[in-house]
C-alpha cells in the first residue's frame, strides 16, 4: 500500500528550477531515502509534503488522496533543528503539541504515555528540554512529530550534528518504528545512514531522482562484484594490468579502485600485481557510496 | 471544547507556563512599574497626602511602564524566540491556524494586563489611590490597549527583528518617546501646543487620557468618546498591521 505520492513535481523559484520531475512513493512500513547534494531540492520536496509549499505541476498525494490542509494530521515531520519549547519539559511539550493536533481528555493523556513508553523518555518526561543532552532532545523532537498518530513519518537529516553515539540511538529508534509500521520518508546526504536505514534509496540531483532501488540493486549499478582499492605511486601501470585482466577501474573519492569481477582473496589479487609498487591494497563490498558515484558519473555523461 | 478554543488556550497556556519559568522577565514586568509607580506617585504628591497623587499617576505607570513592556516588548520576543528555536517552523507544520495563534498569544497577554492592573492599582490604593470611574469602562480601555499593543508587537516582531538582539532596538527606539509623549510620566499639560498636536497621532495618548479620565476623573463613555474612537482606529490600524506583517513573515518562513 502506497502512503505517499510524488508523482511528476516541478517547482521553480523564478527563472531557478528548484525541482524538475520529482517522482517517488512511500509504502507502507518502508523507509525510503532521498539522498542528495545539498540544493538538490530535498528540502523544497519536504516544504511540499508538509502542505507549505505549493507545486507548479505534477501531483502529491498522502494515503491516496490529494495534498491538502488534513494531509498535516496524516504525516509527522521531523525538522532538522530541535524544535521544542525548552523552558517547557518533554511532557509539556507532548501536551501542547497534542492540543495543537486537537487531541484531548483521556485520549491525549493515553497517547502521551505511549510515547514516553516507546521513548523511554520516563526519567526525562518531567525535565524541561533546556536541561537534556542533544540526543534525548532529539528523541523528544521525534515522539513529538508522532504525537498524532500519523501514519507517515519525514525525517529531515534527522542526524546532522549528532554525535556518534546519539547517532546510533537514533537509528535504533528509527528501526523500532519502521518495524511498527510507519512509513519513513528520510532525506540525508549520509551514505552510511541510507545504507543502515533505507528499504529503497532515491538518488537525488538537480531537482530529479536519477536513480531509485533497493540497497541491492544500487549496489549492481557497479560493474563489480568486489573491490580492490589501491594506493600506489605508479597509477598508470595498474591500470594498464588491471585492463590486460579486462578489469575495469574507477577513482573513487581520489582512490584508484580496482573492479573485480568476480570475489577473490587478497593473496590473489596481490600476485596479479606483484611486480609493481603496491604500497597497500583494501579489499571491499560495493557499497552506496560507489553506487551513488557511479550512477552520478553515468547520469552525467 | 471546539477545535479553535483548544488551539487558543493551548497557546496561552504554553506562554504562561513560559512566562512563571522565566523569572528575570516577570520580576521585571513587576518591578519596573511599582518602582515607577511608588516614585511619580510620590514626587507628584509633593509631601503631601498622596492619594489624589496616585489617582492621577496609576493609570499612566500602567499603561506606560507595565502594559507597554509586557503587551508590545512580550510578543516581540515571542515571535523572535518562535523563529530562533524553530518552533515557528513547527507549528506551521502542523494545523494550528493563525488566528488561533494570535489570539492565544493576546488572550495570554490580557491575563498578564490583568494581573500588572491589580498590582499597580493595589499600590495605588494602598497609598490611598481610588478607582473613581466605571470599572467596565476602564476594563474596555485596558482591552483596547492591549490589542494595541500586541498588534504593535507582531507589527515589530515579524518586520524589524531576526534575533533576540533586535528586540530591544526597536522597542526603546519607538517606545520610549511615544511613552513621554503620551503623557505616560509627566502631564500633557506641560507640552508645548505643537508637541501637543502631535501627541494626539501617539495611541498611547489617547489610551493615558482615556484611562486617566475614567480612573482618575470618574468620566463616562461619552466624555472619553475622542479619546476612545481614537484608541478604536489606532487599535484597528495596529491589528491590521500586525496581521499582516506576520502573514508575510509566514510566508518567508513556509518558503524556508
Amino acid at each position: 500500500m502506497t502512503v505517499i505520492e510524488v508523482n511528476n513535481i516541478r517547482k521553480s523559484y523564478g527563472a531557478t528550477h528548484v525541482l524538475r520531475g520529482m517522482s517517488f512513493s512511500v509504502g507502507k512500513g518502508e523507509v525510503y531515502g532521498l539522498l542528495g547534494p545539498n540544493g538538490s531540492g530535498k528540502t523544497t520536496t519536504i516544504n511540499i509534503l508538509c502542505n507549505l509549499l505549493e507545486v507548479d505541476s505534477g501531483e502529491v498525494a498522502v494515503d491516496g488522496r490529494p495534498m491538502s490542509e488534513s494531509a498535516k494530521y496524516q504525516i509527522g515531520v521531523v525538522p532538522q533543528e530541535i524544535s521544542l519549547y525548552r523552558d517547557l519539559t518533554c511532557r509539556e511539550n507532548l501536551l501542547f503539541f497534542a492540543s495543537i493536533y486537537g487531541l484531548q481528555g483521556q485520549r491525549r493523556v493515553t497517547r502521551i504515555s505511549e510515547l514516553i513508553a516507546h521513548f523511554d523518555l520516563a526519567r526525562y518526561a518531567d525535565t524541561r528540554v533546556s536541561q537534556l543532552s542533544g540526543g534525548w532532545q532529539r528523541r523528544v523532537n521525534i515522539a513529538v512529530a508522532l504525537v498524532h498518530s500519523p501514519g507517515a513519518l519525514i525525517l529531515d537529516e534527522p542526524t546532522a550534528g549528532l554525535d556518534i553515539d546519539a547517532r546510533y540511538d537514533l537509528w535504533k529508534l528509527v528501526t523500532i518504528l519502521k518495524d511498527t509500521g510507519v512509513s519513513i520518508l528520510l532525506t540525508t546526504h549520509d551514505l552510511e545512514e541510507a545504507e543502515r536505514l533505507c528499504t529503497r534509496i532515491g538518488l537525488l540531483q538537480s531537482g530529479q531522482i536519477f536513480r531509485e532501488g533497493t540497497l541491492d540493486e544500487l549496489r549492481r549499478i557497479v560493474p563489480a562484484k568486489q573491490l580492490a582499492t589501491v594506493v600506489t605511486r605508479d597509477e598508470g601501470a595498474i591500470c594498464d594490468r588491471a585492463g590486460s585482466f579486462g578489469w575495469e577501474y574507477r577513482s573513487y573519492g581520489e582512490r584508484l579502485t580496482l573492479l573485480l569481477p568476480q570475489e577473490m582473496s587478497l593473496r590473489t589479487v596481490i600476485e596479479k600485481f606483484g611486480d609493481l609498487p603496491i604500497t597497500s591494497m583494501t579489499l571491499s563490498q560495493v557499497g552506496l557510496e560507489h553506487a551513488y558515484i557511479e550512477a552520478t558519473r553515468r547520469s552525467t555523461s | 471544547m471546539p477545535r479553535h478554543l483548544n488551539e487558543i488556550l493551548a497557546i496561552t497556556k504554553r506562554i504562561m507556563i513560559e512566562l512563571l519559568r522565566m523569572r528575570r522577565s516577570l520580576i521585571f514586568w513587576l518591578v519596573f512599574p511599582t518602582l515607577m509607580l511608588l516614585l511619580f506617585g510620590l514626587i507628584y504628591a509633593g509631601g503631601k497626602s498622596p492619594g489624589k497623587s496616585f489617582d492621577f499617576t496609576a493609570p499612566g505607570i500602567l499603561i506606560g511602564a507595565a502594559l507597554f513592556f509586557s503587551c508590545l516588548g512580550g510578543p516581540v520576543a515571542l515571535i523572535v524566540a518562535e523563529r530562533e528555536r524553530h518552533t515557528l517552523r513547527r507549528l506551521l507544520l502542523s494545523p494550528l491556524r493563525p488566528s488561533s495563534y494570535f489570539l492565544g498569544i493576546v488572550l495570554a497577554h490580557f491575563v498578564i494586563a490583568l494581573g500588572q492592573t491589580v498590582i499597580v492599582y493595589g499600590i495605588a490604593f494602598f497609598f490611598g489611590g481610588r478607582f473613581h470611574g466605571s470599572v467596565a469602562l476602564g476594563l474596555l480601555v485596558i482591552c483596547l490597549s492591549v490589542f494595541s499593543f500586541v498588534g504593535m508587537g507582531f507589527f515589530f516582531g515579524a518586520r524589524f527583528t531576526k534575533r533576540t538582539e533586535d528586540v530591544n532596538g526597536p522597542v526603546a527606539a519607538f517606545g520610549v518617546p511615544l511613552l513621554v509623549l503620551g503623557g505616560t510620566f509627566f502631564p500633557v499639560s506641560i507640552l508645548p501646543s505643537y508637541l501637543l498636536t502631535a501627541a494626539h497621532l501617539n495611541p498611547i495618548f489617547h489610551m493615558n487620557q482615556a484611562l486617566r479620565a475614567v480612573s482618575a476623573e470618574g468620566l463616562g463613555l461619552v466624555e472619553i468618546q475622542t479619546h476612545g474612537l481614537s484608541l478604536v482606529a489606532f487599535t484597528i490600524l495596529s491589528l491590521v498591521l500586525g496581521i499582516r506583517s506576520y502573514k508575510r513573515m509566514l510566508l518567508k518562513e513556509k518558503e524556508g
